[in-house]
């Protein structure tokens, strides 16, 4: 089957600024995609080429296997999008709100609708004007979760939510991921991004870094061992597969590659380990490897140091 | 006073955020009074003409309730004519631009939790208003000033001009503060600019009813102080003191009035709306409407009205322009064998520029909806740009056809009172929709230029501004005449004067339809500028 959402080699600029340089992206049908990448590396911009809100300027963007640009309207009924700043009009309440925009998109499903109001906790009577980000976020999460739309195109739709709101939101997607919906998820929030999403795209400066599920992505990727040991530890040292080593008596701590975790047990096994952990990377220190650099410039040195100087 | 400490810091972000609108607001008010006042010299050449304009205007209760009291008008001058043209609307003018600028400084910011980040500062608690009402109070002294100064130039007295603008000054100085203590009062932005706008329409009925009555009336209201200076005639000065009292009352109220609410909140109690949306939800043009009925409603009241002032003297204008020969030269050529019906057709096309700005605002209601991002969630559900700008641009048509017959139905309405006529309801009505097409071709013009980009989508406005100045002023700057023909209302049949020829109005209309079809063309081509 074809992808949900496809883009191979997107390019836009906005005067000398190229905002997307070679993007790729799929999302599959009936996954829940997370869309990470710093603040101004093209996640909006990519979001809003789908969308057929702005034009790329080279690649290709496919959704549902259609032109997002020339066959918007059509598509526009499989999807709901949530944007990342959500800009309402102050002279209607949030109720009337959530009408227009489940309105426009053929209408909601009502008993849906009601439940939503209630598990996100908003008062629908209020005008827009008075609502806090939160309250403007709760608003359009509302219209689009209580449609029927296939895909769900969400940009950072948890920025400015408590964390109550927040465990409501990930029960929602869970929901929605169990209904068999796609959504396409642009998040900051890592742990919300680890529990929810099925495979990740990290972009950098408007290209992806990287694809895949977190495991694959956690493959590439080094683990860190603890390890007691019962006799001295010798030999670890010769290892060309270990990095980072630090003994300190009869414990050892070191970095290894996945691929080589095999050949490193072996190794300690006739040591005699008495405990043993072992630390597959965060989502965080993946997505922090990819900035690198970018981290030493802002200062910030020790995170670069762990994942093997990189 | 710790609780105004920040104040200079305030007052100069204020002036730097404002660098062009306080200008705009001045540079315009200032023009239009100041034109008004020019134009008025080689109309009243003589001591004949100036008693003939007060004769006219001695008796009638609809031009005192748009005038004034009329002070001087027995032993009267130039001057007494000046303040009867234009006072009364210098204080309009002034008191909305207070009003706009100082909710825009106080409770909006508030909105835009601003007022949050700067409070959190070492900003006393009463700074952010008392910089507001400094800035809006001495742009409300320099645009005074500037018309006194210019009236002088113009050759009125001196003493009449200076009392002029200080009684401008005062009647800014009032709303400033009463604006300031609204601001506390309401419970957001728009109703603190509902409310403040509603008192200066009590505040003009008030003194409108005690000018007719010749009552006491006048004086409760602000707009009567700043009359009350008798300016041109036997000046006295003690109401420019009452309107610095009341000022210092208002500001007073307001820091008072702040101590006991909170920020973000108001003292009125706020209404909750539906919690559910009517039918009007299911389609962009049932939004459209929604969004841009009130306005319409708004607009339709101030036409008629208006156009009911026009249609009340229209009786007396065929003896005025008997008596007064340079009237009579100016209506002679806009072309028409009884002048009462050239005097409408004049009015038609009045009521049709105050209709263009209503219809630009409304036509660019797309780019105001776009620039704030409110446009993102319509575009990604199944509606095409084509559509949701088409449903915009249809209320905007709509609007501007029940603007225009508002305005006609109001001259018509009142002047078949006058004339015992029935039939001039109907008459003058259809007579104003004749400039329906020319109205729509400036909306056009404003959807051309919203087409390339949202920036240039402004200068729609900057257009219609030539547009008044040729057809208002055209004859009196002695523009070439060419420049006439740019007006798109120059080629309108000027009815009920003249006969109706069907042409000129199609051709307009189509030229409105290219011009707006263009526009969305481009629209549709370009990306959307959001964030």
């Amino acid at each position: 089957m074809d992808p949900v959402i496809r883009c191979s080699e997107l390019v836009k600029t906005f005067g000398a600024t190229r905002a997307l340089d070679g993007l790729d992206l799929e999302v599959e049908a009936g996954e829940v995609h997370g869309f990470l990448g710093p603040n101004g590396s093209g996640k909006t911009v990519t979001m809003r080429i789908i969308l057929g809100l702005l034009r790329a300027d080279g690649g290709e963007a496919t959704l549902f296997g259609g032109d997002p640009w020339r066959d918007a309207v059509a598509l526009h009924r499989r999807l709901a999008y949530v944007p990342g700043d959500t800009n309402l009009w102050p002279n209607l309440t949030g109720g009337e709100i959530i009408d227009v925009l489940g309105g426009l998109r053929g209408g909601l499903d009502d008993a849906r609708r009601t439940v939503l109001v209630e598990r996100f906790d908003l008062d629908p009577r209020k005008k827009a004007r008075t609502y806090s980000k939160g309250n403007r976020q709760k608003v359009a999460l509302v219209a689009a979760l209580a449609s029927d739309a296939e895909l769900l195109v969400l940009d950072e739709p948890t920025s400015g939510l408590d964390p109550l709101m927040e465990a409501v939101f990930q029960d929602c997607i869970l929901d929605a991921r169990a209904e068999g919906r796609t959504v396409l998820l642009s998040s900051h929030i890592l742990a919300e991004v680890e529990r929810l999403c099925d495979r990740v795209t990290i972009i950098r400066r408007g290209a992806t870094v990287q694809t895949g599920t977190l495991d694959e992505l956690r493959h590439l990727t080094r683990t860190t061992i603890t390890a007691e040991l019962r006799d001295p530890p010798s030999g670890l040292t010769d290892l060309a597969v270990v990095h980072d080593l630090q003994i300190d008596g009869h414990r050892v701590s070191f970095d290894v590659d996945s691929s080589d975790l095999d050949e490193v047990v072996r190794h300690l096994g006739p040591l005699g380990v008495t405990s043993l952990t072992s630390q597959p990377p965060t989502l965080e220190e993946l997505f922090l490897r990819h900035y690198g650099d970018e981290l030493a410039d802002a200062g910030v040195a020790d995170l670069v140091v762990e994942d093997g100087g990189a | 006073m710790r609780s105004l400490t920040g104040l200079g810091r305030l007052v100069r972000l204020i002036l730097r955020r404002d660098r062009v609108r306080l200008p705009v607001w001045i540079l315009s008010l200032g023009g239009i009074v100041l034109g008004s006042a020019a134009s008025l010299v080689p109309l009243y050449p003589d001591q004949t003409s100036i008693q003939q304009y007060v004769e006219l205007f001695g008796d009638n209760p609809a031009l005192i309730a748009f005038a004034g009291p009329g002070y001087g008008f027995d032993d009267p001058n130039l001057g007494v004519i000046l303040v009867n043209e234009t006072q009364l609307w210098a204080c309009l003018g002034i008191a909305l631009m207070s009003i706009f600028l100082v909710n825009r400084h106080t409770r909006a910011e508030e909105e835009a939790e601003r007022t949050e980040v700067l409070r959190s500062s070492i900003v006393g608690r009463h700074a952010p208003t008392a910089a507001a009402v400094v800035v809006v109070g001495a742009a409300g002294a320099v645009l005074a000033a500037a018309c006194g100064v210019g009236f002088i130039a113009l050759g009125y007295g001196v003493t009449g001009s200076v009392a002029f603008a200080a009684g401008l000054a005062g009647c800014g100085l009032v709303f400033t503060g009463l604006a300031a203590a609204v601001a506390q009062l309401a419970g957001s932005s728009r109703a603190s600019l509902g409310l403040s706008t509603a008192v200066l329409g009590a505040a003009f009925v008030l003194r409108a009813v005690g000018d007719i009555a010749d009552s006491g009336m006048r004086w409760l209201s602000p707009i009567g102080w700043s009359q009350g200076v008798r300016a041109y005639a036997d000046e006295r000065w003690w109401p420019v003191a009452v309107c610095l009292g009341a000022t210092v009352l208002a500001v007073v109220a307001a820091f008072w009035l702040a101590t006991r609410r909170d920020l973000g909140s108001g003292i009125l109690p706020q209404r909750p709306g539906p919690a559910r949306a009517g039918r009007w939800a299911r389609s962009p043009l049932g939004l459209a409407v929604r969004l841009q009925r009130g306005t319409v409603v708004a607009w339709m009241a101030g036409l008629a009205l208006m156009g009911a002032v026009y249609g009340s003297i229209g009786d007396d204008v065929e003896q005025m322009i008997e008596e007064n020969p340079t009237f009579g030269d100016i209506v002679a050529q806009l072309g028409g064998a009884d002048v009462t019906d050239a005097f409408f057709a004049t009015a038609a096309s009045m009521q049709a520029l105050l209709a263009a700005g209503f219809a630009i605002s409304a036509a660019l209601r797309i780019r105001s909806e776009e620039a704030a991002g409110r446009v993102e969630p319509i575009l990604a559900a199944p509606v095409g740009r084509w559509r949701w700008a088409w449903s915009h641009l249809l209320v905007a048509a709509v609007g501007t056809v029940l603007v225009v017959a508002a305005g006609g139905f109001g001259i018509g309405s009142s002047y078949a009172v006058v004339s015992g006529d029935a039939g001039q309801v109907l008459r003058l009505t259809g007579a104003a929709l004749a400039t329906v097409p020319a109205v729509l071709v400036l909306a056009g013009v404003a959807v051309a230029l919203f087409g390339a980009s949202l920036r240039l989508a402004l200068a729609a406005w900057a257009g219609l501004a030539a547009i008044v100045l040729i057809e208002l002023f055209g004859e009196l700057l002695r523009l070439p005449s060419w420049s006439r023909a740019v007006s798109p209302l120059h080629h309108v049949p000027g009815l009920p004067a003249e006969d109706l020829r069907a042409l000129p109005l199609l051709a307009l209309t189509a030229l409105a339809v290219a011009l707006t079809s263009a526009g969305l063309a481009r629209f549709r081509a370009r990306d959307l500028q959001v964030g």
